[in-house]
């Protein structure tokens, strides 16, 4: 609890709040220095081994400061290829992404199809921050393997999206020959290896999500306290304070859930998707509120409103749709409860 | 380790007393009130003779002295076995116990707490038609006099939504003993007995057809001066005893029990021939994780409360995100069940999640309202977690 305590108070200090969204390659060599990419790596492989608390309290606090640096898909990826027990050279690479090299995985499904001679054509999706990539971990028809951005047959497409805090792009491929070498898993392990990273990417958005929406709350209820209409704070008035309140208590209880997944060894892929789902609608109704309760400031640039709002409409369509989940987390239950 | 363990231990003898003596078909057997009290007086006496009615009184009575973390095993196997609530004895199993227990002379606790374990049932006398939300505006008046060559507190006024106050013994009343001042300064604490002449209950027809609250009336009651709580004009602060007594084990037996019965939507989407419905898996499965994200906040609530770092405004957020996932519940089920839910149905008395789909949904108001209303929670997570601004307290016209 103390290490847990030690990383939060860290990453206050190193990311302060009332700085948002600070520089990304900037945050990015703070990161690596501060040994964040190392902290789920296992102590045998030079890492600091720590668990999904550790990760998830970190997630958090990025998530309250609009992170542009892309810890979450960077973890995932070292996390991949940690996991791989086919890859050549996993030391090396393990030792390089700690440094600081980015390797990600990508959170969106890939969409590809093998050509007779088995090169691959294709667009890969949701590859975050993949302009300072060298190489992205991508789910290939025949399993999980590196794919290096200079490799023939390769390219990006940047795909703007609305949310300023995030580049996101599509990895084209057209003919990629895969290098054998870089195999993570092969087809047959890929589904174990998948079911691993799923609850991690889960739990990484979510805790992104809540460690912004309560960030947004504070801002929120600061604003309300310091804005004053019929010569009063407008904080004062029940009709807004219970909609603060409500915004209060629909975080506490989607962090209650994020939290008990984080320690319970028993909860499965569909419950982790349908928490993140669940954080992500939460961080999706905090913005809709904050804007709101801000007024007309809420519709400007100028303030940072917009920031949070944006974020949270991309979050949850990572790592599977939330319309997915929920059919899913019915279709469990439902199969569950004969 | 060792503590755990322990736990673990005391789990395992609830379990095996609960396959033994767990009351097979209350429901069924609670189909009118009179069945339900009788039901709730059985597995009350079964309990205290088990020992596992009162874990959170002290150790000198049978089955007292329970850690909070013990008191939580137990009323986590009794939800998950699906058992009746203690709803008969539980204003005297917690808010008579917290009253007598923390503020009543030796002689008051020497008189009513083996009674209470005897089965002897209290209501509350709180809430009057004018003090709801606002408490402290109660207005039922007491007058300290001599009759009879003995003082008493002549008692005269209504009390309103007392639970089950039709089947008490006895009544921890509030009373008004002078308007002068603040308007907490006027209340005195008097532990009442319900047979005393000049009481009259009478019981509120709810809106499911329940009846689970009376209102009380008393003219001229004469109430013994031994009979007060503290002293004269600070019932206030014994009254905050009373209502702090709950310890948030409610709300975690009752998210545990939302969770189990959604066994009972799970049954009306294979009845209606949902099963391959999208959407409403889609709204299944959207209610199953509220309900599993509310256990989750009720346990963390009590483990808060083990620890020790309980903030203020826990507890509201915790009432209300249980109060609104129980009436997304009982929609949900309302809507899937459709017409046939329409049809008048006989209730189950003394449960929230029943099947009986529009009973489920009117009683889930109880949870909005009783207890301090959603509004009046919405205020303290606001004013006191949040830290805003009270609105100003006077009302110019």
């Amino acid at each position: 609890m103390i290490e847990l305590n030690e990383l939060t108070s860290a990453a206050q200090k190193a990311f302060p709040a009332d700085k948002l969204s600070p520089d990304r390659d900037a945050s990015w060599e703070l990161m690596a220095e501060m040994g964040w990419l190392m902290i789920r790596v296992p102590e045998e492989d030079g890492g600091l081994g720590l668990g999904r608390e550790a990760s998830t309290a970190i997630h958090y606090e990025m998530g309250r400061v609009l992170s542009r640096a892309p810890l979450i898909p960077a973890q995932l990826g070292l996390q991949a290829i940690v996991l791989s027990k086919t890859l050549a050279d996993r030391a090396d690479w393990i030792e390089r992404i700690c440094g600081g090299e980015y390797v990600p995985l990508h959170m969106r499904a890939a969409r590809l199809t093998p050509g007779d001679d088995g090169a691959l054509s294709g667009t890969i999706s949701g590859v975050l921050e993949a302009d300072m990539a060298g190489a992205v971990v991508a789910s290939l028809p025949h399993g999980y393997a590196i794919v290096p951005l200079d490799a023939e047959g390769v390219s990006l497409n940047e795909r703007p999206v609305w949310d300023p805090s995030r580049r996101m792009f599509d990895l084209v491929l057209d003919g990629y020959r895969p290098d054998p070498a870089l195999d993570l898993a092969e087809v047959k392990s890929a589904p174990g290896l998948h079911d691993a990273l799923a609850p991690e990417a889960h739990l990484a958005i979510a805790a992104d999500c809540l460690g912004g929406a309560a960030a947004a709350l504070e801002m929120t209820v600061e604003y309300m306290t310091m804005r004053k209409q019929f010569d009063r704070p407008i904080a004062m008035f029940q009709a807004l304070k219970h909609r603060a309140a409500d915004m209060k208590t629909r975080i506490v209880v989607a962090e209650a859930l994020m939290w008990s997944y984080v320690h319970d060894e028993d909860v499965d892929i569909i419950e982790f998707g349908s928490m993140k789902t669940l954080a992500g609608e939460t961080y999706q109704y905090v913005t809709e509120e904050m804007i709101q309760l801000h007024g007309g400031i809420g519709l400007t640039e100028e303030h940072q409103s917009h920031l949070f709002m944006k974020r949270a409409m991309l979050n949850p369509h990572f790592a599977g749709e939330p319309d997915l989940w929920k059919e899913r987390m019915g279709r469990e239950a439902l199969a569950a409860m004969r | 380790m060792t503590e755990n363990a322990d736990l673990e231990a005391l789990r395992g003898e609830v379990r095996s007393f609960l396959e033994a003596e767990k009351p097979h078909g209350w429901r069924d057997a609670s189909r009118t009130q009179e069945d339900f009290v009788k039901t709730q007086r059985d597995w009350f006496a079964k309990l205290v003779k088990a020992g596992y009615a009162i874990p959170h009184w002290p150790k000198e009575y049978p089955g007292g002295g329970r850690s909070l973390a013990e008191q939580k095993v137990i009323y986590e196997e009794l939800a998950k076995a699906d058992c009746p609530r203690l709803l008969l004895s539980f204003v005297s199993t917690y808010h008579a116990f917290a009253t007598l227990h923390e503020c009543a002379s030796e002689e008051q606790k020497a008189k009513y707490m083996p009674r209470i374990l005897e089965g002897e049932t209290w209501c509350q006398g709180f809430s009057e038609p004018g003090a709801g939300s606002d408490l402290a505006a109660l207005k039922c008046k007491a007058v300290r006099e001599v009759r009879d060559g003995k003082e008493v507190y002549v008692v005269n006024g209504q009390k309103v939504w007392s639970t089950m106050a039709q089947f008490a013994d006895m009544c921890l009343l509030l009373v008004r003993t002078s308007s002068e001042g603040a308007k907490q300064a006027g209340i005195t604490y008097l532990l009442m007995d319900m047979k005393t002449p000049g009481v009259s209950v009478s019981p509120i027809h709810q809106i499911q057809g329940d009846e689970e609250f009376s209102e009380i009336f008393l003219d001229n009651v004469e109430i013994p001066v031994e009979q007060r709580v503290g002293e004269e004009g600070k019932g206030w602060a014994v009254a905050q005893a009373t209502l702090a007594s709950e310890r948030g084990l409610t709300l975690m037996e009752l998210g545990y029990r939302m969770r189990g019965a959604l066994g009972r939507v799970a049954e009306l989407i294979r009845t209606h021939g949902h099963e391959e419905d999208r959407g409403v898996l889609r709204d299944f499965g959207t209610l199953v994780t509220e309900v599993d994200a509310v256990c989750a906040i009720a346990d963390r609530f009590l483990d808060n409360r083990i620890k020790g770092v309980e903030r203020i405004g826990d507890a509201s957020i915790v009432k209300n995100a249980y109060s609104r996932a129980l009436r997304a519940y009982s929609k949900l089920g309302l809507r899937l069940g459709g017409m046939a839910e329409q049809y008048v149905a006989p209730i189950t008395f003394g449960d929230l999640n029943t099947g009986n789909w529009m009973a489920d949904f009117m009683n889930s108001y109880a949870w909005t309202i009783a207890g301090g209303s959603e509004e009046v929670q919405r205020n303290i997570i606001a004013e006191r977690m949040l830290e805003m601004p009270r609105e100003p307290k006077s009302w110019v016209v």
